[in-house]
């Protein structure tokens, strides 16, 4: 694909090195969707089994990470890539890392999804569990969506979206402490519940950061750290300086 | 030989030379008489090659018709503009319709170049995919759509199409073929088989419980029955009918622990697992099952190797178990089965050969539906429940394994299985390595 910010180059080979990295990005970003998909089917299903495979194949995850690092290091050094072309590998380099940790929250989800399979389940099966895990998913496709059409606008969407995914973990969690309280045979199924609720909404921040370093990627603005409506005002200024540049 | 107009042209040009020479001759300087027609020659023939390049290039109006080589040439430049205008518009009629039709199709339908970038979808791709028309066009497909069996497919496209959940519809099953054709293009197809997949579950489901309740009722009455024909005080007269009755409540247990054992391995989509099991030690324990019956043909098992496999021990001990059982049923006691386990090239084969009554040819491709019978009475009447094969073929294809069937009517079938290399282990090495 021609991604805007890979620049034609003199070389056709190091272009290829770049598009490569792009799709090895996004080919590990599916792989964690997948495995994501997986990890609720098991809970929604209660079947352990299948948490449990995916608990097993995380290395499938972290082996890519590895790989695409390597790569990035191999065009750093061999290539001694600048502007939108350092963009793109310093964005793939922190990406993959934000992937890797969305798998490793799977995982556990995985885990807890197994165990939660053989205890006894509440009669709304996990409803609101369930709901988040629907928002934490569409925040991740979005976010690779957004990452792989360098969409700004979708990124800030996904942004948005975050806080949603907060309230309603927040809510879980208090949800989770009155039926503790009321009654303590269920504090185990309840802090497996949590635990669960937790990893989605440490995934709904990952995928955060994968939109701002799909954002960097795009318009060479770091937003971390700032707050959205900044985010917003300086990423259409930076559009306006784009467009005015042309 | 030269067009017409060429000729005539020459002619047009020598007279018009020689007039110049003449009157060159007549009234003195015949030189510069015939420079000064040469240079008018050459400045009309610039002119019009003026005009024509301007016809060709910007289309502009032709010059009004002067007569000659150059008013034939103009009117060619006409003729073919006016054609190529009207193939124009046929074709982009044509494309017109071509869009048009696709657009109503219900199926996605999207156009790849060999880099896997999106050249074109119609509507029905945008809406099952949820790709965006307007941005995505140029897009690889598979920074687009990530699943990774869709990617895997995307590189080895092979005959099968690949089912992938909807990335835009909540709970939506995709299935996506990818075709190639014309020069390097591909063409994805795609198919919304939701509801397939939804009425396919709900059938697997009403099966699987169809079969465990009637388990509970029928563990009751085998108790009862069994408990009567061991009551010595029970009338004579009521033996032999008992006696029928357990056998045929054993086969019904039989055949719904075998329905629901295939339910499983067809619900389960992941691969089997990759336990270490001996075959060899495997097949000498089923050899002795077999052997030690009365009326049951000669049984050899010959081993050309010792590799081990990787795979479910239940399912792989089913696979063979149930191949050995059909073809020691099948085969009269004078004849002989024989079992081998080879390594064969990329892979290992498990194969049993009997001298049995064989099956007929067009009924090869259906001995692995479920209750489907060569010969209802007989198979019926030796036990089988009629699933062993639709297991052994749903279990090969959790190992990623094939099975072929070559047999002759009278003289015998030949069975067997092709396990890959990834599922094979040197016996007594590592239990986990290759592949």
């Amino acid at each position: 694909m021609e991604v805007e910010s890979i620049s034609q180059h003199t070389s056709r080979r190091f272009n290829k090195d770049l598009e490569g990295i792009h799709n090895l990005v996004l080919n590990m970003g599916g792989l964690v969707e997948d495995q994501f998909d997986r990890a609720i089917r098991a809970i929604a299903e209660a079947d352990s089994e299948l948490g449990l495979s995916v608990a097993e194949s995380d290395h499938q995850v972290n082996e890519m990470e590895v790989r695409i690092d390597d790569e990035c290091r191999r065009i750093l050094a061999t290539r001694a890539p600048t502007a939108g072309d350092l963009r793109l590998i310093v964005a793939a380099m922190k990406t993959i890392t934000e992937l890797e940790r969305i798998g490793d929250e799977a995982e556990k989800i995985g885990e807890l999804a197994s165990r939660l399979a053989t205890v006894k389940r509440p009669s709304t099966n996990f409803r609101e569990l369930r709901n988040l895990a629907r928002h934490v998913k569409g925040m991740i496709r979005d976010s690779l969506d957004a990452y792989a059409r360098l969409d700004v606008q979708q990124g800030l969407e996904v942004m948005k979206a975050d806080k949603v995914v907060d309230e309603e973990y927040e809510a879980i969690y208090r949800q989770s402490l009155t039926f503790m309280l009321e009654d303590p045979r269920t504090i185990t199924r309840e802090m497996d519940l949590s635990w669960a609720a937790r990893a989605l909404e440490r995934i709904g921040d990952h995928t955060k950061n994968i939109c701002e370093h799909a954002i960097y990627m795009a318009h060479g603005t770091d937003i971390r750290h700032s707050s959205l409506t900044n985010v917003e005002s300086e990423v259409s200024q930076a559009g306006i300086v784009k467009e005015a540049a042309r | 030989m030269l067009p017409n107009r060429w000729v005539s042209h020459f002619v047009y040009a020598g007279a018009w030379l020689a007039l110049a020479l003449l009157a060159g001759i007549w009234l003195g300087n015949p030189a510069w008489w015939l420079v000064g027609a040469l240079a008018l020659y050459l400045a009309v023939t610039l002119r019009n090659l003026y005009y024509l390049d301007r016809a060709l290039e910007k289309g502009a109006p032709v010059p009004p018709a002067t007569r000659g080589l150059w008013a034939e040439l103009f009117s060619i430049v006409v003729r073919l503009r006016s054609k190529s205008r009207k193939r124009r518009k046929r074709y982009r009629r044509l494309v017109r319709e071509v869009r048009q039709s696709t657009r109503a199709l219900h199926d996605g339908g999207i156009i790849l170049n060999p880099r896997n970038e999106i050249l074109w979808c119609n509507r029905a791709a945008v809406r099952l995919l949820g790709l965006n028309l307007a941005t995505d066009v140029g897009h690889r497909i598979d920074n687009l759509i990530r699943n990774p069996d869709f990617v895997s497919h995307l590189e080895n496209p092979g005959g099968d199409s690949v089912s992938i959940p909807s990335p835009a519809m909540e709970g939506g099953q995709l299935s996506v073929q990818i075709i190639p054709y014309g020069k390097n293009q591909r063409l994805a197809i795609i198919r919304d088989i939701t509801r397939e997949v939804r009425l396919e579950r709900t059938r697997r489901d009403f099966v699987a419980n169809a079969s465990h309740e009637l388990r509970s009722p029928l563990t009751v009455i085998g108790g009862y029955l069994d408990a009567l024909a061991h009551d010595s005080g029970l009338n004579r007269d009521w033996r032999t009918p008992i006696a029928e009755m357990e056998r045929q409540v054993s086969r019904m247990t039989r055949i719904l622990r075998d329905l629901i054992e295939l339910t499983r391995l067809e619900s389960s989509q992941e691969e089997a697992p990759r336990d270490f099991i001996d075959v060899v030690g495997m097949l000498k324990f089923i050899e002795r099952e077999f052997v030690s019956g009365l009326r049951t043909p000669r049984i050899s098992v010959h081993f050309g190797t010792d590799l081990a496999l990787l795979g479910s021990e239940a399912e792989v001990h089913s696979i063979f178990h149930n191949l050995v059982s059909n073809a020691v049923r099948f085969t009269s006691p004078e004849g002989s089965v024989h079992v081998r386990w080879e390594s064969g090239e990329n892979g290992a084969v498990f194969s049993v050969k009997d001298t049995g009554i064989g099956i007929p040819e067009e009924l090869i491709p259906r001995v692995t539906e479920r209750f489907f019978r060569v010969d209802p009475g007989r198979s019926r009447e030796l036990g089988g429940t009629g699933l062993g094969l639709a297991i052994v073929k749903h279990a090969l294809q959790r190992h990623g394994a094939t099975l072929s069937i070559e047999s002759e009517v009278g003289e015998g079938s030949l069975i067997a299985c092709r396990f890959p290399d990834n599922r094979l282990v040197a016996r007594g090495g590592p239990a986990r390595a290759v592949g």
